[in-house]
């Protein structure tokens, strides 16, 4: 099973999208136009489609590292998916990747999310205003 | 849910990224962000594809619906059409329906009934 089929699986278990297989495929023509792994380790995989209830970030971590083509050729190990639903702009998914992308800017939180355990300390590394 | 239905939502979804990469400024966006937009033809071709896989007379509508609206094929919220805000007849929330697309009445769009876990 690929990354984007874990993380798509985990998300339909959630009741947060209607039907795995749309956003799977969505998510691969996403990665056609470009990968998503910008680099450092981490990707974005994002999208639109009428298969989702509403915006939802899925934070996952790959130990060892998976490739995904990301951009600098080296292995990914995190990811953050966002999926935003057809009917909404595009504003408000890009502001928030936007947002993911600098807080991945700062070594420090990028150092804590590669180690990061459980949901509470993932919540901290958000909040945290540490350099 | 019928294959050929299932076939126009995905063809939906991938003309809302062709949309979003042709958008200047959502494009510029995006590149700003580091993200390399480099295989649109890649997509269309992915469009062209799915098409060629839909019978004429649906593509043809949904294609028609598609100039007009900024969507053509919208998920039911509650009991309205979430493009034009007119309520569904109770016959549309009925078990025949809920592996169909449907068609609203009022504005002509294809409306699909989203089934969510839990
Ligand atoms: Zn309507």
């Amino acid at each position: 099973m690929s990354a984007i089929q874990e993380m798509v699986r985990h998300l339909e278990k959630m009741g947060k999208i209607s039907d795995e297989q749309f956003i799977v495929e969505m998510l691969k023509n996403r990665e056609h136009l470009g990968s998503t792994g910008l680099g450092k380790g981490v990707a974005f995989p994002h999208g639109r489609s009428l298969a989702i209830k509403q915006l939802s970030v899925l934070f996952a971590r790959s130990s060892g590292g998976i490739d995904f083509e990301a951009l600098d050729g080296k292995p990914t190990k995190i990811f953050f998916l966002i999926l935003a639903p057809s009917e909404e702009g595009a504003d408000v998914y890009l502001a928030l990747l936007s947002e993911l992308i600098s807080l991945i800017q700062k070594p420090s939180k990028l150092d804590k999310l590669m180690q990061v355990k459980d949901y509470p300390s993932l919540i901290d590394i958000f909040g945290g205003n540490e350099d | 849910m019928r294959e050929e239905f299932r076939l126009l939502i995905g063809l939906q979804d991938l003309d809302i990224m062709i949309k979003e990469v042709k958008d200047k400024a959502t494009s510029q966006e995006l590149k700003s962000m580091g993200f390399k937009l480099t295989g649109l033809e890649e997509l269309q071709e992915a469009r062209h594809e799915i098409a060629a896989r839909i019978p004429v007379a649906l593509l043809n509508r949904y294609e028609k619906l598609a100039k007009r609206y900024k969507l053509a094929i919208l998920p039911v919220s509650g009991d309205k059409c979430l493009g034009c805000f007119v309520k569904l007849p109770t016959s549309f929330f009925s078990s025949a329906y809920s592996h169909e697309l449907v068609t609203c009445e009022n504005c002509g769009r294809l409306l699909y009934i989203l089934r969510f876990n839990q």
